[in-house]
């Protein structure tokens, strides 16, 4: 019997705005506990939501990167119900009217484009961060209130490959609109899916298995895999597929059962009487569709179609954003788009592994990167020139002409009689060798231009040298 | 000395400097403690005399300046214990102030005490509160009902000890106890005035209210706590009126309806006399009184789509309350355990019971024959009242069947009996109404009261027309004690 | 709608956090009867559902959004005021098993 996996996928995004969705206290991470709090997220009675408005507008945003309607009236509802870290006993949130609906995103598996669907995208707000001890837990109710976007696919994805590029393609989209940080091991962006199976061609919906606490994108694929297995060796060892949620043990690589689902929690919905419908006139939303920053899928065809950069050298741009954004910053200096791309792809790649540093602390600036690729593009220096500049670049962080300058570099000689005279003095000095070249011995030529860097001391310009020495050569 | 002065007469004072803030806070506060109506949750002495101290400069443009009040204990009041009248927020000191309090200490006002409510806003009695009942001070046997649930409030105006004193109202309670004290009891338009910092009951029910002896002290506090607060989502962007400055002009809006099968619900002979006669009277104003009708079958309805909505809305607007981040210590193995234990013993009987139909009326098998029907029905109610007030300025009515019953006779238990004398109050608040009730007489030396009611926002003619009622009346500004007429 | 009795009565206080004495749910089963009757009644009449449902007194649609300009916070010392189990700057409750 072939099986078809059944995903679905449930994203929550933290959004990165300066307050929190319905109190005006601070976002921050990292601060000292109960210290970025107002009275609303202490749940203090008499305390009243108010919307924040740049949350509405990252979520505009993300539901224009994924093809939503947007709905233009905004409705909240309350989600009721007893946990630790909510402290008013109900969460806002947007049951009836999810801000976007009936969206896509696409993603490229097996070489060809696959559409997912994607149900709604709605607005609600965080918990408290719950610290576990062996016998006690403590309650830290700064995060209460942090905005939060949920993004709920269809159940379209077939495997955990497809999974994991649906997830890579939110949190690409979610970074790139400046709109979350989108870190699984942060916290800023949370998977829970949705996993059943069913035999292929089947349009039933065999039992749904929750799975949670997945940390990481690759995470994603191994879980579901995983689920997958055991649900396909459930099936044919003629025994049932519970319906309840699953944590992912990443050490063991394996769904563990975490809680029996028997009937769905009923959270008593209802509108928020706190919050009256806000309408978003069709200007609000098409400034805030217009704020977004470019999103990779953007940048990447820009790159190719208008920059002649390659698909494997767009792609590496835009995997992270700082680093697109970086060379976007650096092309406003230097139109030597190849050039730039490599040596952000490569060389500055290197030194960030090396230096375990993001992009954002990398001691050069655009300009200051932008200005080494322009000596290099006017043939000013050479490869190895440039890479001895860039070095000292980073060590005495100054500009490029300070480190050639520091470095003793002149300028690479581009002067052709001053080459042809070198050519020509190498030549008479090597007569062996011209026999050898017109022999067809292969080494020849890279002795005679090895000979001519050592006499020049290896400033000459390398593509002219051989373009003249196979000239002078013909002509012996 | 200054008991049963209005805020008039007592701002002529000040101005005057015949008294300072601080002699009348002090007045005030020894009256509070001689208070024998089970009026008080806690008496505001010290802070109280710290802020009048500080007003040593009569504000002759500032009617409120120095004058003192009392706050129901369901606000939020900075530094000051507030009880919301339930054990589950015994020790509860806020950190934050109500926005009605702000603006009443930012008019240089005086808070003197909370007062005493049903528990959590939820009753109508002024018995559920945790201590116990509070009497009515017109009756000195101490066994008749003051009402609620802003039984302190009324209480405490009604024995003059201050001029004015904010409730709440959600299905009549600021109203109702007005009636049953002889007192001026209004509600604003829905979100005409903020809600920040009101503990909610049923937030598209709940308003503030506000208790005065005459209809001028009423407009005089609206007008100082109307207006739009950025903290209150809801709350209007309506420019708000001078409603002091217009309460003596002549109300240009003439048409006043009286539902008849309402009125008619009413069997005292005495109350329906006295009402009555002032509709005759008020004809002799100018005022064309038209009988109105309202379908049998939808009144009968007042009751149970106001007990489900506000039920309903109320067991989630008290789920913040569980012993964690304010209220008595509680015990257990689990955080379960930890907030059953604080709510077991911090609500009383009668919430616990609202919450439980409340909840069940939000259940997914139960919520479209209950919370949605209830929501559905109360669209038809309002489209009732609407369209009576589309050719009527106002609606008038009396209060309350009778004069405060004895509590023996009365209970917060549902019955079967369903007066619609007494419950139709709840059309103000299902359809967010400026609604004023005053007194217009007494019987066996107990006062009772008649309604008016205007459209949405028109809190300036629903002034005046009070304004003349009480001329017609003239029982403006009596109280329990020796002021009564 | 769903059947109720004293046992269901039980379960939706137990889903509440709190509990009641025995009586009161004597009392309670008689308010629900009452309750769910006057409801019927209102449902008896299928023009009801002609309705929308109302959930604010009037039609009160804003555009009003707030700016998201952070304002001080709570001192951790006013956030945790009031509450009886705090320690070390948060607050403890008994082991929350997941």
């Amino acid at each position: 019997m072939e099986f078809e996996p059944v995903i679905g996928l449930e994203i929550h995004v933290e959004l990165k705005t300066k307050s929190k969705m319905f109190s005006s206290a601070p976002v921050a991470y990292g601060k000292e506990p109960n210290t970025l709090c107002a009275p609303l997220d202490m749940a203090f009675p008499g305390t009243l939501p108010t919307v924040n408005k740049e949350g509405v507008i990252y979520a505009i945003r993300v539901c224009n990167a994924l093809h939503m309607s947007i709905d233009n009236v905004l409705h909240f509802d309350r989600k009721n119900y007893f946990y630790s870290d909510l402290p008013k006993g109900f969460q806002i949130t947007q049951d009836r009217r999810p801000i976007g609906s009936e969206g896509y995103l696409e993603i490229e598996i097996d070489g060809q484009t696959k559409r997912i669907g994607i149900e709604r995208l709605h607005i609600e707000e965080d918990t408290c961060k719950q610290l576990h001890f062996p016998a006690f837990t403590l309650l830290n109710y700064n995060r209460a209130g942090t905005p939060l976007i949920e993004i709920v696919s269809k159940p379209e994805m077939r495997s955990g490959e497809e999974a994991m590029k649906y997830v890579e393609k939110i949190r690409s989209i979610v970074v790139f609109s400046g709109v979350s940080d989108g870190k699984m091991e942060e916290g800023s962006l949370r998977v829970d899916t949705n996993v059943s199976i069913r035999p292929k061609g089947s349009k039933e919906f065999g039992t749904k298995v929750e799975v949670k606490n997945i940390n990481s994108i690759n995470y994603v694929q191994k879980a579901i895999d995983f689920e997958v297995a055991r649900q396909a060796k459930l099936i044919e060892e003629g025994k049932p597929v519970l319906q309840e949620t699953r944590r992912y043990d990443d050490k063991k690589n394996e769904t563990v059962a975490m809680r029996l689902k028997t009937d769905s929690v009923d959270y008593k919905y209802y509108p928020e009487t706190n919050i009256t419908p806000i309408k978003l006139s069709d200007e609000f939303i098409q400034n805030a569709i217009d704020s977004c920053p470019e999103l990779a899928e953007s940048k990447k065809n820009r790159y190719i179609k208008e920059h002649g950069l390659n698909n494997y050298d767009a792609s590496l741009l835009v995997s992270e954003k700082a680093v697109s954004d970086y060379y976007d910053e650096a092309t406003k200096y230097s139109k030597a788009y190849k050039l730039l791309a490599n040596w952000i792809n490569v060389d500055v790649a290197s030194y960030l592994n090396k230096n375990v540093i993001s992009i954002n602390d990398f001691p050069l600036s655009p300009e200051q990167l932008a200005g080494l690729v322009k000596m290099v593009e006017a043939s000013e220096v050479n490869s190895n020139q440039a890479r001895e500049i860039f070095a000292k670049m980073l060590e005495e962080k100054v500009d490029a002409s300070k480190a050639k300058e520091m470095l003793g570099i002149t300028s690479q000689i581009s002067d052709t009689s001053f080459i042809k005279d070198a050519v020509n003095a190498v030549l008479e000095e090597n007569p062996q060798a011209i026999i050898d070249y017109k022999e067809g011995k292969a080494r020849a030529l890279g002795f005679l231009v090895g000979q001519i860097m050592k006499k020049t001391q290896g400033k000459i310009n390398p593509k002219l040298t051989s373009d003249m020495l196979l000239e002078e050569l013909k002509k012996r | 000395m200054y008991e049963g002065k209005s805020i008039l007469e007592l701002h002529e004072l000040l101005v005057s400097k015949k008294v300072t803030p601080l002699e009348l806070a002090k007045d005030a506060i020894e009256l509070a403690k001689k208070d024998t109506n089970n009026a008080f949750e806690y008496i505001m002495e010290s802070e109280a005399i710290e802020i009048a101290s500080k007003l040593t400069e009569p504000e002759a443009n500032n009617l409120l300046w120095g004058i003192p009040f009392v706050i129901k204990d369901n606000m939020s009041t900075k530094d000051v214990p507030t009880t919301a009248s339930s054990n589950i927020l015994n020790g509860y000191v806020p950190v934050y102030d109500a926005a009605v309090v702000e603006k009443l200490k930012n008019a240089k006002a005086v808070p003197i005490g909370k007062t005493t409510l049903d528990e959590l806003a939820m009753g109508g009695t002024g018995t559920s509160g945790h201590l116990g009942m509070t009497y009515n001070p017109y009756d000195e046997s101490k066994t008749r009902l003051v009402g609620g649930s802003s039984c302190g409030s009324a209480a405490v105006t009604a024995a003059g000890i201050v001029p004015f004193a904010l409730g709440s109202d959600t299905g009549d309670s600021t109203r109702k106890p007005a009636s049953f004290a002889g007192l001026v009891g209004f509600k604003p338009t829905w979100s005409r005035i903020s809600r920040y910092g009101l503990f909610p009951f049923a937030p598209s029910l709940d308003t503030i209210g506000i208790f005065s002896r005459n209809v001028t002290d009423a407009a005089i506090v609206t007008e100082v706590l109307a207006g739009r607060d950025d903290r209150d989502s809801t709350s209007s962007t309506e420019p708000v009126g001078k409603y002091f400055e217009e309460i003596t002009k002549p109300c240009n809006k003439k048409n006043i309806a009286i539902v008849k099968e309402i009125r008619d619900a009413v069997k005292d002979k005495e109350v329906l006399d006295a009402f009555n006669k002032t509709v005759e009277e008020l004809k002799k104003h100018g005022y064309k009184i038209n009988e109105v009708s309202m379908p049998n079958d939808v009144l009968a309805s007042l009751f149970p789509t106001y007990f489900v909505l506000s039920c309903a809305e109320a067991t989630s607007n008290n789920a913040n309350m569980d012993g964690i981040k304010f209220g008595p210590l509680s015990n257990g193995s689990t955080f379960e355990e930890v907030m059953s234990e604080a709510r077991t013993k911090g609500f009383g009987e009668l919430i616990k019971r609202r919450f439980v139909i409340g909840s069940f009326a939000l259940m997914k098998e139960n919520k479209h024959d209950l919370f949605i029907r209830a929501q559905k029905n109360r669209r038809r109610i309002v489209d009732c009242v609407n369209a009576i007030l589309k050719d009527n300025d106002f609606i008038y009515l009396p209060a309350a069947p009778s004069i405060a019953p004895k509590a023996t006779d009365s209970s917060d238990r549902l019955s079967d009996e369903y007066l619609i004398a007494d419950n139709h109050l709840v059309l103000g608040n299902f359809a967010g109404l400026p609604s004023i009730t005053l007194p217009i007489g007494f019987k066996e030396r107990m006062p009772f009261g008649a309604n008016l009611m205007a459209r949405a926002f028109e809190e300036t003619s629903l002034f005046q027309v009070s304004y003349e009622l009480e001329q017609i009346t003239g029982l403006a500004n009596i109280y329990a004690k020796g002021g009564r007429k | 709608m769903k059947e109720y009795n004293i046992e269901v009565l039980k379960d939706a206080a137990k889903r509440l956090l709190f509990d009641m004495s025995e009586s009161e749910y004597e009392t309670l089963l008689k308010e629900f009867d009452i309750v769910t009757k006057q409801m019927d009644i209102i449902g008896s009449d299928k023009s009801i559902d002609e309705y929308e449902p109302m959930s604010f007194p009037f039609e009160c649609t804003t555009s009003y959004l707030r700016e998201d300009i952070p304002e001080e916070p709570l001192s951790r010392e006013d956030a945790l005021r009031n509450s009886k189990r705090k320690i070390g700057g948060q607050i403890k409750l008994p082991k929350v098993v997941q």
